[in-house]
């Protein structure tokens, strides 16, 4: 279902807050000495006194706790996400490593299931009640059910293990340097399994909106004009519907852009691919709290970067939008 | 609203095969006591046998009895979904109708914190507060309830400003019904479809999220969790100890969601018509 307000900078701006002060305030919030919670206890144990007072101040932990906020975002808009003890780095640098990664995982497989979702659902609600329109909707309606990371095991055992016909980790071949051909093809395979896991997981979600508004608009009085006129199946299919059909997925594209980021996160971690999910997970493990909070803001705020972005061009996509201000 | 939503659950094929999922997977949850021999938890000296008939899927790297572990996980996996599913709708009906009644600014702010949440990815900020607070099966429970009415009560508002417009509503309140009446006798027991589709979404989205954080290994470890099963066998997969324990996880937990889905989707045609008829597949 569609939820459709009109969201405005406001919006956006609560949520903003709302990130940074979940981020600011947990570690302040749990019991004991906050220099644990934001570090962890490993952290601390290799801390000598001097640089604890050092990060105390850089904290201002021996202030009150607006003034500590006030070092929070001022630290936050110099680009300093604080300091990470198992990698021993910058935040902001480990992060910024793993992204890469991410983000090719992460907009392939958005494009790709955006497409393949907005065909599969003109098609589909184009020979609506027919057979292959109920395999579809049944079909895809289950694969939704499978969780992305649960979808990557699977491929991760047919075609890595029992197939042998992909690499089982890894988002290169450690120790080849290639170059030039050879590696964008090594690249190509190891994406290939968590890329399609993510896509086949985020393929229903357009799909099914595209089709419900297929749907709809088949049964507007435009069609039967086009139909009159004796354009072809294809143009009114796709430029007539289609295209009226693919809004309601364009604007639901910052909403997917946060589920497809959020089940990267669980992919790399199956397929060991070495983006910011798996980052996080090490950083889980070795409670590299620094790390998780970065990639939480880092994460979130793309994400309504990316709504915001969305809610801004499309009135430029449908131009009735404009027309009604 | 004078659809029947039972008639058109029980109509659609899927809606059916849904309900059907469902209660199997309420049966093994309630009777897993019946259903096996072991204890989950209990570790035996036994580990990763192969399935026989006294381990009906052999055991795990630890000896626990994975079939075991199968039917208590549906035990997790559905208290903190149904648990999620209940308790977020209270924050829905009562955020949305008042919104929708009370109106003016209360109705702006309301909705503007409800957008917000909405376009946070719910996920990203469960892990982070589970990576920090490590919650138990009711914490996380009262984690995701309170981060998963938000859509609810913009949909609820939604229904609730096109009821208060019908005629029932203006005569009662020309007989001097109050907001909280009106909102008690005529709004909420009109809202039916909705807050079961809302509540599906909450069960399915909670499922699937205590899975997940277990898989990531920040739930409650004191919980048999299909999320921590299939974090385990995933450790194993170069054995072929994956057929009989990592895919019954993966298996259960993917055809609860499937089935909640199907649930979700012929209700979703009560709520809206034009997908009715035809299309219902």
């Amino acid at each position: 279902m569609l939820v459709t307000g009109k969201r405005n900078l406001l919006t956006y701006t609560i949520a903003f807050v709302f990130i940074l002060a979940l981020n600011f305030l947990l570690p302040r919030m749990m019991p004991g000495d906050p220099l644990t919670a934001i570090y962890g206890d490993e952290a601390l144990v290799a801390m000598t006194p001097a640089l604890k007072a050092r990060l105390v101040a850089r904290f201002a932990l021996d202030q009150p706790l607006w003034r500590q906020f006030g070092a929070y975002i001022a630290a936050l808009f110099r680009g300093d996400l604080g300091w990470s003890y198992s990698f021993n780095a910058p935040v902001l640098k480990v992060i910024l490593g793993a992204l890469p990664w991410t983000l090719l995982v992460v907009g392939t497989s958005l494009i790709l299931s955006t497409i393949l979702g907005i065909v599969l659902g003109i098609e589909s609600g184009w020979r609506r009640g027919s057979k292959i329109d109920r395999a579809m909707l049944a079909g895809l309606m289950s694969l939704n059910g499978f969780p992305d990371f649960f979808l990557g095991l699977v491929l991760l055992v047919v075609f890595g293990v029992l197939l042998g016909i992909a690499p089982l980790s890894g988002a290169l071949t450690p120790y080849s340097s290639l170059s030039g051909q050879a590696l964008i093809l090594d690249v190509l395979k190891h994406m290939a399994l968590p890329v399609a896991a993510l896509t086949i997981a985020h393929l229903a979600g357009g799909y099914l909106l595209t089709r419900n508004t297929m749907i709809t608009v088949l049964k507007a009085p435009f069609m039967l004009t086009a139909k009159a006129k004796g354009l072809s199946q294809n143009v009114i299919k796709y430029r007539h519907a289609g295209r009226n059909s693919m809004l309601p997925v364009l604007t639901m594209t910052g909403i997917s852009l946060g589920r497809v980021v959020a089940g990267a996160l669980f992919v790399e971690l199956v397929f060991a691919y070495p983006g910011v999910g798996q980052l996080t997970y090490q950083a889980l493990l070795s409670r590299d709290y620094p790390v998780i909070q970065g990639v939480f803001l880092m994460m979130a705020v793309s994400v309504l970067v990316a709504n915001f972005a969305v809610d801004l061009l499309y009135p430029k996509l449908d131009p009735r939008v404009s027309h009604a201000h | 609203m004078h659809i029947s939503l039972k008639k058109e659950i029980k109509q659609s094929q899927s809606g059916k095969a849904g309900i059907i999922i469902l209660l199997v997977m309420i049966a093994a949850a309630v009777f897993a006591p019946l259903l096996s021999r072991y204890d989950p938890m209990q570790q035996s000296t036994a580990p990763l046998l192969a399935p026989s008939f006294t381990h009906w899927l052999g055991t795990n790297q630890v000896g626990q009895d994975i079939w075991s572990q199968l039917l208590y996980g549906a035990r997790t996996s559905l208290m903190v979904g149904f648990g999620v599913g209940v308790l977020s709708l209270i924050p829905s009906i009562l955020f949305g109708v008042s919104s929708a009644l009370i109106g003016g600014i209360y109705d702006k702010i309301v909705m503007r914190i409800a957008d917000a949440f909405i376009v946070i990815p719910m996920i990203m900020v469960a892990i982070l507060v589970a990576a920090y607070i490590r919650p138990d099966l009711f914490v996380l429970v009262l984690l995701l309830a309170a981060l998963s009415w938000q859509g609810g009560a913009r949909m609820i508002r939604a229904q609730a400003l096109s009821l208060k417009e019908m005629g029932h509503i203006s005569a009662a309140r020309t007989f001097g019904a109050g907001l909280f009446y009106i909102a008690r006798k005529h709004i909420v027991p009109d809202l039916g479809p909705i807050l079961l589709v809302e509540f599906i979404y909450g069960v399915k989205r909670a499922v699937f999220i205590e899975a997940g954080l277990a898989f990531l290994g920040i739930g409650d470890p004191m919980l048999v969790s299909w999320g921590t099963m299939m974090r385990d066998a995933m450790k194993f997969s170069y054995l072929n100890v994956w057929v009989w324990w990592l895919v019954p996880a993966g298996v259960a937990l993917s055809t609860t969601i499937i089935g909640l889905t199907f649930i979700s989707h012929a209700a979703e045609s009560v709520l809206d018509p034009r997908l009715r008829g035809e299309v219902v597949a």
